[in-house]
């Protein structure tokens, strides 16, 4: 007959008796667990998702000429292809210059409207966006301009040029809260036509995907091969976006720790309460020859158990609890890191054995003569 | 009849601060006896048993069981001789009340060496639980409990059995259970001390030692032995110089 396995059956035995108590380990563990693992999550997917949600700031990455005063739109082009795959979230080049119209002479910006919606996503838009790049037929102006010459949405505008006259239909008004309010926009080959100055920009600007640092690098690298070009990132939303992930990381990290605090205090609550309930038993467990060191190493083997399956479901929980924090703050889903796990058991371990060390010493000092006496 | 000592203690005492608990006990117990030791509550009894049964330490003299000075041994090492050489039964049973009758048998052979079901069986058996092998301490009577109490006690076969009043929470016919239980261990070999309050019970031993006030007296009957009542043990804890505190308490007394 196989010797049965004491440990197991006291490790089995003791956890399913006191139901109530372990639940209350049970969850103060599995709570910290899913919180720190959420957190965790976002933490890690973070740079990526407030990368992305920064750009919608608009563009972060300007390239214009050096000692001239335009491009060739060439140099456009040359941008995009040197840029790694996936970095480039939108651009357009932007070719200014004015232009009469039969009210009065504007100031006029070809771009590419397809860009617009990603390179200036915080524009408000009377009307609709121009959708095409090469649209000859309509345009967009800004309100101040448009309120100038009393434009609204639909109206017509002609523009006049040596007895040449083109008529734009206003598609849209547009509130910026910058110099954009006072630009008409019209298509960049319409604007090149219109102002002779064929293939020539005056600047592009871009949107950037900006993990770990890449757009500094991009620019770096721009700059170095192009040295008659100015390229800079813009660093007002740059230098935002660093600011705005330190303070999240850091305000994360903040949480997490209140948290494993109070789980620790409501595992250690808990422990010390069983191991108040249980002196008698490991004072008899002493009196019959066990060494102080089986029991701690008993109680130990109990409480990381418990820790160890209330981890596994908090990071069940945290990975869908990251999942709300990610549609509710990004917009999108967080993705699976594995180092989270680790980094979630490592914690709620700690934390277990944190809360063990004075329940535990309460066990090393149990002296079996005086808790045994009968009564 | 005793072959050897198994148990022997030399100018043992106890203190408890000021409070003196043993003072100068000298006993021998032979391999094989079964002693009785009583006494009236607080005169160091179970202070004395604790001290046999190696889960207290004396302040002064020496211990020996079997050959060994349980004096010389540190917690360690009393821990391994009451796992190898002695069987404990409590007044209250204390059995692990998340393991059955069996396992908690089992647990004594856990921590002497390995577990072994077959004679974990045996010992249940020879209490007379052989039926009760799968019940909880909570489905089992008092008496029920002290069975496997004592054959957890007897399943390494130790040469000493220490039972600190082991009848004490019984009615009669499970006394009675238990005491058979211990004759019969004693006819087998063991060597047997009870602490008991109750003359009936000492009787039943093959000797019995008299404590009062924390020493062994001679020529004292078992009724007297354990009849003084506490408010003189009280009065012998009062320091001399405090004369009007000792005469009230002498007063009451009888």
């Amino acid at each position: 007959m196989a010797a049965p396995d004491m440990r197991r059956i006291m490790l089995r035995r003791a956890i399913s008796l006191r139901n109530q108590r372990v639940l209350v380990v049970f969850l103060a563990l599995m709570a910290g667990a899913a919180i720190v693992n959420a957190l965790a999550s976002v933490y890690f997917d973070i740079n990526i998702k407030m990368s992305s949600e920064l750009r919608t700031f608009g563009a972060n990455f300007y390239v214009g000429p050096g000692k001239e005063h335009t491009l060739p739109e060439k140099d456009f082009e040359a941008v995009l292809m040197a840029a790694p795959e996936g970095l480039i979230n939108a651009g357009s080049p932007y070719l200014y210059g004015s232009a009469r119209s039969e009210l009065e002479r504007v100031a006029l910006a070809g771009v590419r409207f397809s860009q617009l919606g990603q390179l200036v996503p915080y524009w408000q838009v009377e009307g609709d966006w121009v959708g095409v790049d090469f649209d000859d037929r309509n345009a967009m102006i800004g309100r101040t301009l448009a309120g100038r010459l009393e434009l609204k949405v639909n109206d017509r505008l002609t523009l006049v040029k040596d007895g040449e006259k083109r008529s734009l239909r206003i598609k849209g008004i547009i509130d910026a809260g910058d110099a954009s309010d006072s630009l008409l926009f019209i298509g960049l080959p319409l604007a090149q036509a219109w102002l002779d100055k064929p293939h020539i920009i005056s600047h592009a600007f871009f949107s950037l995907n900006n993990r770990a640092g890449e757009v500094e690098a991009f620019a770096g690298k721009l700059q170095a091969e192009h040295p008659d070009w100015s390229v800079r990132p813009i660093r007002k939303v740059s230098a935002n976006e660093g600011e705005v992930l330190l303070k999240i990381q850091g305000l994360m990290g903040l949480i997490s720790i209140v948290i494993l605090l109070l789980s620790t205090l409501c595992v250690n609550t808990s422990l010390t309460a069983i191991v108040g309930e249980r002196q008698k038993e490991f004072a008899l467990q002493k009196a019959i020859g066990a060494s102080t060191q089986s029991i701690v190493r008993q109680v130990l083997l109990e409480t990381l158990s418990i820790a160890f399956l209330a981890t596994c479901v908090g990071c069940l929980l945290g990975f869908l609890l990251a999942q709300v924090l990610g549609q509710t703050v990004f917009s999108s889903g967080i993705s699976l890191r594995g180092v989270v796990i680790p980094i979630t058991l490592a914690l709620a371990l700690g934390v277990a054995l944190a809360a063990g060390v004075f329940p535990l010493r309460r066990i090393m000092r149990i002296q079996p003569a005086s808790v045994l006496k009968g009564e | 009849m005793a072959n050897a000592i198994s148990v022997e203690t030399r100018h043992v005492g106890k203190s408890f601060g000021s409070v003196k608990a043993l003072d100068d006990i000298d006993l021998r117990i032979g391999s094989g006896e079964f002693v009785a030791l009583m006494g009236a509550s607080g005169s160091g009894k179970t202070t004395l048993m604790n001290i046999l049964s190696c889960l207290d330490t004396a302040s002064s003299g020496e211990v020996w069981l079997d050959g060994v000075n349980a004096a010389t041994l540190d917690e360690e090492g009393r821990r391994e001789f009451r796992a190898r050489h002695i069987g404990l039964v409590f007044q209250q049973f204390h059995l692990i009340p998340y393991l059955n009758a069996l396992e908690n048998v089992m647990l004594a052979q856990h921590y002497h060496s390995v577990t072994d079901e077959t004679s974990a069986r045996a010992a249940l058996d020879k209490v007379g639980l052989g039926h009760r092998l799968d019940h909880l301490p909570s489905q089992l009577s008092g008496g029920e409990q002290q069975r496997v109490c004592i054959a957890r006690a007897i399943v390494n076969q130790p040469p000493i059995i220490f039972a600190d009043e082991p009848t004490g929470n019984l009615d009669e016919e499970n006394e009675n259970r238990v005491l058979e239980i211990f004759e019969k261990l004693h006819a087998q070999g063991h060597t047997i001390v009870m602490v008991t309050h109750n003359p009936l019970l000492g009787n039943r031993a093959g000797r019995i030692i008299h404590l009062q006030y924390g020493r062994i007296v001679e020529g004292v009957s078992v009724v007297a032995a354990t009849k003084e009542i506490p408010v003189r043990a009280i009065a012998r804890q009062v320091p001399a110089s405090n004369a009007s505190t000792m005469a009230m308490i002498e007063s009451v007394a009888p």
